[in-house]
């Protein structure tokens, strides 16, 4: 090819290139949301004489840009793909891929988060539960990448190091290992959180430690439609999506389910169909991100009750432990102010159980 | 705005390219103008004036010199013009510098001014100062259009991160310049290999440099990685966004310097600073160190003259400590090669590359801390004096993970790729197998284009070192 040609083509192929995008721009609709992403997508800002001599407009503007630019998806997996294969690095926006799975990179242990966490649940323990008969313990939650970092050398918080310091502080609380019962495959592959129908025996675990005894005989459910996790959308690399499936009996289906949400009781259920077809279908299970729910057996042969200090983990595990027990009350830390706790749980009796996974422990500055 | 932005890509680029080409000949220094002042105010809307006051004086100033050419006055004219711009550069840039050490020497605490440093300062800063003197010098008449001299010194390519491109260079250009094929084909080519060396190497090695900086432990493996990751990161950085400014510049008919030539290959420190940053150094060298004497003077003098230049030549990359240890660390190397070893370095390849290596890894390591103390400890780590480990697990993933980025970037800062080309091209066959290979350029232009958009889209990690001189 002559060289005149090959600049004529240099200059096409590039004048389509910038002017077509650029035109797509333009002419592109708003979106308002990105699902996979699961967060509100920038829009035009607000264009005036302040915001544009404060800078405040360029900075908002670059963030439309990127945000409502045309073929976002396609072009955030090929970034995604030329770092883990053109570039070969072991991950891309901290996320990796191993046996099949997407798993994020949480590292290093960070000591200032742990030390939040424990004065959390210990002023907790000094302002209602000291003094009191209730029965107080403490589970953590292995990140999936525990299990998946090691047979690829990828850097991974240590859990035992994490476990020893974590219980070291929170002392008052016998703890309840679960780490032996649970492998990779209980974990969804493109989402941080474990299986329902996985997890029989770690609830089974907790409640046999706690002295209460399930009834564990389950059908199982599957949602219809395809569940893309909180790692895919981060990710953007294309990956085989997974299954959501639930665990119901009579027990379940009998069981009282109220939310505090507002304040006020409200009549809530233990798997939320409407959620199962939202933003992140995992919030099915007990409705997602609620401050405060309770759980009430209507058929509970024991008077026994449960309070679990938890976070999204303990909405798939709670309800296979309703049988134990006449009601379950759930508190999530990251929604509710500590301070309010004695205004809708009276500490007497109960068996508290501080379930966290290992990911919130570590990232704990969200606990009010 | 900075050029690896979508901003800059899909919405100011096109927009400047088809006014610029759309109006007539005359209106073209115009249509520059008014892009470049947008180009800077999305930036920095308050410093829109200080530039274009910068700009007023040097115009006047440069009339005023030219006006009374061969009298005491002109001479006046000049230093009033090189001292109103570097008082702007001084407090801007230098006055909480100063500040902090008063407070420091002086056991007291003035407060510091809530001053940002605008955006390209040293930069056109340097082009009224070489523009003024140049006039003065005879080297240059002066510009009699407003508009051209705003558009030369306000030019949107160089405005922010150089090239520093003197008067002289381009004051025919001003007036007359060509739009090929040809040229816009190559500036197409120099402008999309400087985002890739910017988006894809520049910002990758950045977020290793990173990981370095944030780790609790240290290694003495990671110290040497985390050398080599910060002076590559730095030189594709500066050198791709320098490539853009070239590049831009053919694209709009003007022919700029080129800045960079593989200083990594260099034989001796001076040899270095011949191939990076060329235009900084021959401006300090042709408006500081000659007007000194330059080495046509007493050993002592000429001694004096290297320090001066390469002081100042710390200062101007920031107002911290760690850049004027870092200018005057050069100095030091370049004296002991002008009077000790530089036979001995032309003689001895081997150790004069390792020598040159070793030297520039370590003047990175100070120039990317502005703690002295963490620089101290880096390249003691280096050597192995912290008593640290080898290799720690955490690591040994980073180095895995950027390993080949690692690889990508070392063979792109040496000339191994132009030379294969040089060599292949002088065999038959070789020459008709890069005629094939050269059918791809195209796609292969538009595929790395894409990718950077990729990367931009993802919003990911994108600093600017050089934003900050």
């Amino acid at each position: 090819m002559g060289g005149k040609i090959k600049n004529i083509l240099i200059v096409a192929v590039m004048s389509v290139i910038i002017f077509g995008i650029s035109l797509l721009c333009i002419l592109k609709e708003q979106g308002d949301y990105s699902k996979s992403e699961r967060r509100y997508l920038a829009h035009f800002p607000k264009a005036d004489a302040s915001t544009i001599l404060n800078g405040s407009f360029m900075s908002d503007y670059e963030a439309y840009a990127a945000d409502q630019f045309p073929c976002r998806e396609m072009f955030r997996g090929t970034k995604a793909f030329s770092e883990l294969y053109l570039f070969r690095k072991l991950s891309s926006n901290n996320l990796f891929l191993s046996d099949g799975h997407i798993s994020k990179i949480d590292y290093p242990l960070n000591e200032k988060s742990l030390y939040n966490a424990s004065n959390k649940l210990m002023s907790i323990y000094e302002n209602y539960l000291e003094g009191t008969d209730v029965n107080i313990y403490l589970s953590i939650i292995p990140d999936k990448s525990c299990f998946l970092a090691g047979d690829n050398e990828i850097i991974s918080i240590d859990f035992e190091e994490l476990k020893e310091k974590f219980c070291a502080k929170v002392s008052f609380a016998e703890y309840i290992d679960i780490y032996d019962l649970l492998s990779k495959d209980d974990y969804y592959k493109t989402d941080t959180h474990w299986k329902q129908e996985c997890i029989l025996p770690i609830a089974e675990r907790l409640a046999d430690k706690m002295g209460a005894e399930l009834y564990n005989e389950f059908e199982m459910h599957e949602i219809s439609h395809p569940f893309y996790g909180v790692y895919y959308g981060q990710l953007g690399l294309y990956h085989e999506p997974d299954t959501i499936k639930y665990l119901e009996n009579d027990i379940l289906r009998q069981s009282i389910v109220t939310s505090y949400s507002t304040g006020k009781p409200q009549k809530s259920v233990l798997y939320n169909m409407e959620k199962a077809d939202g933003k992140d279908p995992y919030e099915m299970f007990l409705s997602g991100s609620e401050p405060l729910i309770t759980i009430e057996n209507p058929n509970a042969e024991t008077e026994k009750e449960l309070v679990i200090f938890r976070d999204s983990f303990g909405s798939s595990i709670a309800p296979l432990m309703i049988s134990g027990y006449s009601k379950i009350t759930l508190v999530d830390l990251r929604y509710m102010h500590s301070s309010i706790i004695c205004e809708f749980i009276d500490f007497n009796e109960q068996d508290i159980l501080f379930l966290y996974s290992t990911m919130i422990l570590n990232n704990s500055f969200s606990f009010k | 705005m900075i050029f690896s932005s979508i901003t800059f890509l899909y919405y100011f680029l096109p927009c400047v390219i088809v006014l610029y080409f759309a109006v007539p000949k005359k209106l073209k220094n115009t249509a520059l103008l008014i892009s470049s002042l947008v180009f800077y105010a999305w930036g920095e809307p308050k410093y829109v004036m200080l530039m274009a006051l910068s700009i007023i004086c040097g115009y006047v100033l440069g009339l005023l010199i030219e006006r009374f050419q061969g009298r005491k006055l002109s001479k006046a004219f000049m230093i009033m013009s090189v001292a109103i711009s570097l008082s702007f550069l001084l407090f801007f840039k230098y006055c909480n510098f100063f500040i902090e050490n008063f407070n420091a020497v002086m056991g007291i605490s003035l407060p510091l001014l809530e001053i940002t440093l605008p955006v390209g300062i040293s930069f056109y800063t340097f082009q009224i100062i070489s523009y003024t003197v140049d006039v003065y010098r005879k080297n240059a008449k002066a510009q009699r259009n407003i508009i051209d001299l705003a558009a030369y010194i306000s030019l949107f390519p160089q405005l922010i991160a150089g090239p520093i491109v003197r008067y002289t260079d381009i004051e025919m250009q001003l007036r007359v310049r060509t739009h090929t094929i040809e040229k816009i084909s190559s500036g197409i080519r120099l402008f999309v290999i400087g985002l890739s060396k910017k988006i894809l190497l520049a910002n990758s090695l950045g977020e290793l440099c990173e990981y370095y900086q944030n780790s609790q432990e240290q290694s003495i493996l990671f110290c040497w990685i985390y050398a080599i990751a910060y002076s590559l990161q730095v030189y594709f950085d500066f050198s791709g966004y320098s490539d853009m400014a070239i590049g831009l510049g053919r694209i709009l008919g003007f022919d700029f310097c080129a800045n960079f030539n593989y200083p990594f290959i260099s034989k001796s420190i001076s040899e270095f600073w011949r191939r990076w940053h060329i235009s900084l150094g021959s401006w300090f060298r042709d408006y500081v160190y000659i007007p000194l004497g330059g080495n046509r003077t007493s050993k002592i003098k000429h001694l004096r003259n290297i320090f001066i230049v390469w002081l100042l030549t710390g200062l101007w990359h920031g107002a911290a400590w760690n850049f004027i240890i870092w200018g005057l660390y050069f100095a030091v190397f370049l004296v002991a090669e002008k009077f000790l070893f530089k036979n001995f370095l032309k003689n001895h390849e081997i150790i004069s590359r390792v020598y040159v290596t070793l030297t520039v890894l370590i003047s990175f390591v100070i120039f990317s801390f502005t703690n002295i103390k963490d620089a101290g400890e880096c390249i003691l780590g280096m050597f192995g004096f912290n008593g640290n480990p080898i290799i720690t697990p955490e690591h040994n993933y980073y180095i895995r993970s950027f390993g080949f980025t690692l690889l990508i970037a070392v063979i792109g800062a040496i000339p191994i790729l132009p030379n294969i080309y040089k060599a292949l091209s002088k065999t038959k066959f070789g020459s008709k197998a890069l005629a094939v290979f050269e059918l791809f350029e195209p796609i292969a232009l538009a595929i790395l284009l894409l990718l950077c958009t990729s990367y931009l889209v993802d919003g990911s990690f994108n600093p600017f070192l050089y934003f900050r001189f």
